[in-house]
């Protein structure tokens, strides 16, 4: 799947140089960070790098990929819209991760009517599969200003100070609110909190549960909005938004892949937690992220007017698994590295410090694959090994105990990790941009709010781990807070599509397609748009072509 | 991708396809030509959406399976499964008065949780090999912590409420069990400390930059 060539050293080769160590010394590194970036990452790609020709953020550079997309034409028109259903709402959420519940539980307390619409089931999204845990400082040591100047050095100074300044403070409330929803974190002996840290970071700052920290958060949340009150739509992709004569967002076009059908939903407040990209495969990566992660909230705001920043950069997270096959991409926690797992090329040399930044361990990844000291199995999948037998060596006992999801994976590959290291390649993981946001989630667009992957400025230019997890629960909160209050508020009650003419005025003058169809949905492999099951959902046809 | 992959035979919603032996069954249907959207979630194993019944070639019987984590076999048969509605049980952890009345709450939510008749269905059915009925039968007793441990695991598949001849949502059991613990035993002091500093003003934040 990727693009290294396949040179270096075979796979038994490999495995014959292997030994689990017991302590190797830190290599000294033979690159600058800087000069490491631009010559390894991904997001470097001469390429693939292109620039956006209409909309808000017009002359912005943006990876090739996305700038298709946000520049393609919408799946429907005013025909489909002929006899669709009109439902009313105070707030519409639409994604059922973290940030989705967050919000429309703490609307929904707050008096709103709420439906929260989701593309595929209640809970399908990036959180459930969250391993490595969530920061917030609450160790003696460390202090929310640490958390925020970490943060902002960690996105090469990129972020948004306020936002930052937001989530340091408010993550020991949030894992306290996750408590309250019933969530547990792994604790002392005494009832503490157990902390462990993150790469790139000065303190023990992630709270966690064992290696299933979201599994065990989106359970919780998915239960707690079951018992409340909030509709949910599950199978119901978004795939429009809708505007007033104001220029703000009335309500959304939503499709139902159950009775196959248009649904228009007008709410006073629409709040987008619709995830990351990763299955666009940027860069033809393998990714960590689930079905439905395709960016259409990038694309849905962008059209309605919305700016978008940090369009350019993307983590690749550095251990993904790389073999075997059907499994390629999978995770493998930052979880394990912290507490003190080597990364070994195929030589069985560390080659990197492991908990530097994750784009500088996943360019110092890629550079041992294209220098030839990487490993090459035999389908040509390249990577590095992750050192667990060494871990086990010098912390016997703890793989099994703090990774029970990780030696689960290793059993599903026939691996004993305490006596086998995994072949790991860096996975397309998260997109550190997104829609422009205020402290409550709050968009340039009347009535439009964006919380979690798909809002931007709170990572700059790289994310570090556990503060995805931090600020789908700060942000989702503060997001359900002022959707609540803002119901109350008169304001134009018009649902219309007027603004699609306009982005296909803008396509035509630019000389851009319109064959492109946006939002994406699902990934293409999976075949959607040619799926006879869903041919009402598919667009009436124009007449020009 | 030029080196030629070993091909199987298998048989997923009916039709017989051949494919790479390096796929799941999903990636299969997908190789194949066929779409599939609906049950196709995180594709790591930990959402429950993609329930797959398994028989293959040579061994009796039938399994249920995870369809992004299940490796293709030659002659395996494999269906996908309907996703249940969510069960009715429903409850609020904020109305449950204190941590003395939990066990009473808790048989008002699950009365059918006493009528386990021990069929071992559901323990049988859980593809994370959970021991459900043990932990159902330890919250019925209000053994919650305990009961709660066993489901550390569970991706909340519903396949054991499928399993159940009493209707008693299994899974929904073990995380209620999970919720009460952390909902009335989790306090830890170094986050209550914490909370209070951050109510009294003592750590707020410089923007320009702190003590570095």
């Amino acid at each position: 799947m990727n693009k290294t060539t396949p040179n270096g050293i075979s796979y038994r080769e490999a495995l014959d140089n292997y030994q689990a160590n017991r302590e190797l010394p830190l290599p000294e590194p033979a690159l600058e960070n800087r000069q490491l970036l631009n010559h390894f990452h991904p997001d470097y790609i001469e390429e693939s790098r292109a620039t956006l020709q209409i909309g808000p953020n017009k002359g912005d550079p943006c990876h090739k990929q996305l700038a298709q997309l946000l520049q393609s034409d919408s799946r429907i028109n005013e025909a489909d819209l002929a006899g669709a259903a009109t439902v009313k709402t105070d707030v519409l959420v639409i994604g059922g991760g973290g940030a989705g519940c967050a919000a429309a539980l703490i609307a929904q307390q707050q008096g709103a009517k709420v439906i929260l619409a989701t593309k595929l089931r209640l809970g399908d999204s990036n959180t459930i599969m969250a391993e490595g845990g969530i920061q917030a400082s609450i160790n003696k040591g460390d202090s929310p200003q640490t958390h925020f100047d970490d943060t902002l050095k960690a996105g090469h100074h990129h972020s948004d100070p306020n936002l930052v300044a937001k989530l340091a403070l408010d993550g020991p409330d949030v894992i306290r609110w996750l408590i309250q929803q019933g969530m547990q974190f792994d604790l002392d002996e005494f009832g503490d909190l157990l902390t462990r840290r993150a790469g790139g970071t000065s303190a023990e700052r992630i709270c966690f549960y064992r290696d299933y920290t979201g599994l065990e958060m989106m359970r919780v949340l998915r239960e707690a909005v079951y018992n409340s009150g909030v509709e949910v739509w599950n199978y119901s992709p978004t795939v429009e938004l809708l505007s007033d004569d104001m220029g703000g967002c009335s309500g959304a076009v939503l499709s139902s892949l159950k009775d196959r059908k248009y649904i228009q939903v007008s709410a006073k407040t629409v709040i987008l937690a619709t995830g990351g990209i990763g299955r666009m495969h940027l860069n033809t990566f393998p990714t960590s992220n689930h079905f439905g992660a395709t960016g259409d909230g990038l694309v849905l705001a962008y059209r309605l007017g919305a700016a978008l920043r940090d369009l350019d950069s993307f983590q690749y997270h550095p251990t993904g698994l790389a073999h075997p096959y059907h499994l390629a991409g999978t995770l493998i926690t930052e979880g394990v590295r912290s507490n003190g797992t080597y990364l070994l090329n195929g030589k069985g040399e560390r080659f990197t410090d492991e908990l530097q930044a994750r784009d500088i361990v996943a360019a110092s990844i890629i550079r041992e694959c294209q220098e030839g000291r990487g490993i090459v199995t035999e389908d040509h999948q390249a990577g590095v090994w992750l050192d667990t037998p060494g871990l086990e060596l010098r912390h016997p006992g703890l793989l099994q105990q703090k990774f029970p999801k990780l030696m689960h994976l290793g059993k599903k590959t026939g691996t004993d990790l305490t006596q086998k290291p995994m072949l790991i390649y860096p996975t397309l993981h998260y997109q550190n941009g997104g829609v422009v946001i205020n402290e409550n989630g709050e968009t340039s667009i009347p009535g439009l709010v964006c919380v979690g992957e798909v809002a931007g400025g709170i990572h700059g230019k790289n994310r570090l781990m556990g503060n995805a997890l931090l600020e789908i629960i700060s942000f989702g909160r503060r997001a359900g807070l002022v959707a609540a209050e803002r119901r109350k508020n008169k304001r134009s009650s018009q649902l219309s599509i007027e603004h699609l003419n306009q982005l296909r005025r803008e396509l035509t003058h630019s000389n851009l397609s319109l064959d492109c169809e946006g939002p994406l949905l699902f990934p293409e492999y999976a075949k959607f748009d040619l799926d006879s099951d869903y041919i009402g959902l598919h667009r009436n046809r124009r007449s020009h072509s | 991708m030029s080196i030629q992959r070993s091909k199987v035979e298998v048989t997923i919603n009916g039709k017989q396809i051949r494919v790479p032996s390096t796929l799941s069954v999903i990636q299969a249907l997908w190789h194949a030509g066929y779409p599939r959207v609906q049950g196709v979630g995180c594709l790591e194993g930990v959402c429950g959406s993609c329930r797959v019944l398994v028989r293959r070639a040579d061994v009796d019987g039938v399994s249920m399976e995870m369809g992004c984590q299940t490796l293709v076999e030659e002659g395996m048969e494999v269906m996908f499964l309907v996703f249940p509605s969510p069960s009715q049980h429903s409850y609020n952890l904020e109305q449950i008065p204190n941590s003395w009345e939990v066990q009473t709450e808790f048989h008002k939510v699950f009365p059918e949780a006493q009528q386990c008749r021990s069929c071992h269905g559901c323990t049988t059915v859980c593809p994370k090999d959970i021991d459900v009925e043990k932990g159902v039968e330890l919250a019925v007793k209000g053994r919650f912590k305990e009961a709660g441990d066993l489901f550390i695991e569970c991706i909340m598949c519903d396949l054991c409420m499928t399993g159940c001849p009493e209707q008693i949502a299994p899974n929904r059991v073990g995380l209620f069990a999970r919720r009460v613990t952390a909902y009335f035993h989790s306090r830890p002091s170094n986050l209550i400390n914490r909370l209070e500093k951050i109510r009294r003003g003592e750590l707020a934040i410089n923007k320009e930059g702190g003590e570095s």
